[in-house]
């Protein structure tokens, strides 16, 4: 028996319940998953059938604000602006697949195959960068093998972008760094912002040609290990903690509107200044100017690019948005995400906690 | 065979690339907010807090029925497909079913390796603020 896409046949059979009305309107899909499930196997999707799956997605595009193309981004206002490309420079390079290699990187595992920016690959911060055994990340062995997977060599300029202020493209930048990949881009505003300005989406993930790529130990002057922070908090050297305000003074655990994710105490490295990640954001999802970011970082919090700086959140994904921001847009000379953050910290026997 | 069962039993027969399509069947198909719901969603209601993305779960049991009514961003497509799986499952039954069902539904689902331990807590609480409110409405 052939069989309709899964989802649809169990859709169907609720659809002829008589207390469905609001999903009576479906339309079903004409594509196909076949599954001879009697037969123990599967018959094979073919591309063609999952881009016609995929198709089907309907977006509702945010409004266009034509204001939004016309700004010309001003990357030489930050300290090393170049890692920053607008979504129009993206627009331009879509087909520079031999040298460059866009990547999106999402907290949502299915957003990518949505549609992205053509050209795009999908690398995801769990089942792609994560040890599935260790906490940690996948070692350089592992990491040469992905990006040469990804057609991704080592003189390639990547460019990352994904959904949620960047915030999960920057965890992708900062494990990218940790591995010594040279070339790392950013496109300022990330996926919302190309959606906002109606440019192209993509359904089709695209193959590359295999690479070889040598990836080298973890340059660890970027990554802090708990040892050493608690040396540079014993040193009263600055610490951010980038978390919210409610994480940060103990009365959470865990982000608000986030479920709990296991901590056994609240509060903050002593000495830390909290400064929610966010705060680097606009609402468009690019980053926010020199001088409002310097208004936060120095003036209001008191932090000096030539100190020894260290950021944390909750797993060290939300502080490497800070540590790029730290780095690159304001030009620190030494800042190191410490990726085991309160999940660690929090749950160490005997080191310092202030509320 | 609950329809629970047999959804679990499609995510369970295919290998990962196709148990992803599936996700991405059932996000699609997410019906959209019956107008009646809209004042109720705009207002911050029935909102499930836990999930990072608005979603509005509206779970009512009018006599022996349970009846889902739900909103949940495009830009969210996991959350969406989850939430049409328990519609899919859950919308049409009756409480006792509900309450009945598994507590491991995302293991059941085989959906825990794709997501990893990080991503599957939200998902978890859309599943517990279903349970909690037939629970509810019947006490």
């Amino acid at each position: 028996m052939r069989r309709r896409g899964l989802g649809t046949e169990r859709v169907r059979q609720a659809r002829t319940h008589p207390i469905v009305p609001n999903i009576r309107h479906l339309r079903i899909p004409m594509y196909k998953i076949r599954i001879a499930r009697n037969f123990g196997r599967r018959f094979g999707m073919t591309g063609n059938e999952i881009h016609h799956l995929s198709s089907k997605a309907s977006y509702s595009k945010p409004s266009f604000n034509q204001t939004t193309r016309q700004v010309t981004m001003d990357t030489s206002q930050y300290v090393h602006g170049d890692v920053l490309v607008s979504t129009q420079w993206v627009a331009d390079h879509l087909g520079d697949t031999d040298s460059i290699r866009l990547v999106e990187s999402n907290e949502d595992v299915l957003l990518y195959h949505t549609g992205h920016v053509p050209n795009a690959v999908r690398i995801d911060w769990v089942n792609d960068l994560n040890d599935q055994v260790v906490r940690d990340y996948v070692g350089h062995e592992r990491f040469g093998a992905l990006c040469a997977e990804k057609g991704i060599s080592n003189d390639t300029t990547v460019v990352f972008y994904g959904d949620k202020n960047n915030w999960w493209a920057c965890y992708a930048f900062w494990v990218f760094k940790l591995y010594g990949h040279e070339k790392c881009l950013i496109m300022n505003g990330g996926r919302s912002k190309w959606i906002a300005e109606e440019r192209p989406l993509s359904k089709e993930v695209p193959t590359f040609e295999q690479t070889t790529y040598t990836a080298l130990p973890q340059d660890t002057s970027i990554r802090a290990f708990r040892d050493e922070v608690l040396k540079h908090q014993e040193a009263g050297l600055p610490l951010v903690d980038v978390r919210s305000p409610a994480e940060y003074n103990g009365t959470l655990l865990h982000m608000p509107a986030y479920p709990q994710e296991g901590a056994l105490r609240g509060g903050h490295i002593p000495g830390a200044s909290n400064i929610p990640w966010s705060r680097a954001a606009n609402d468009d999802a690019t980053f926010k100017s020199r001088k409002d970011l310097e208004a936060i970082y120095l003036e209001e919090k008191g932090l000096h690019p030539d100190n020894d700086t260290i950021a944390y959140c909750r797993i060290g994904e939300r502080s490497s948005h800070s540590w790029f921001v730290l780095t690159y847009l304001l030009g620190f000379q030494n800042v190191r995400n410490y990726d085991g953050s309160w999940t660690e910290w929090g749950n160490l026997v005997g080191v310092p906690i202030e509320k | 065979m609950t329809p629970f069962e047999a959804i679990a039993e499609d995510f369970a027969s295919v290998d990962d690339q196709t148990r992803l399509e599936l996700l991405l069947d059932y996000a699609q198909q997410l019906p959209p907010l019956p107008d009646a719901y809209h004042a109720l969603r705009d207002a911050g209601l029935a909102m499930v807090h836990e999930c990072q993305s608005p979603v509005f779960l509206m779970v009512e049991v009018k006599g022996d029925v349970v009846h889902i009514n739900a909103d949940v961003p495009e830009e969210a497509p996991m959350a969406r497909s989850f939430t049409m799986v328990l519609v899919a499952a859950f919308h049409g039954a009756s409480p006792e079913d509900v309450l009945q069902a598994p507590e491991d539904i995302l293991h059941r689902l085989r959906i825990v390796s794709l997501l990893g331990m990080q991503r599957t807590r939200g998902l978890s609480a859309i599943y517990r603020r279903l349970k909690h409110e037939v629970a509810r409405q019947i006490a």
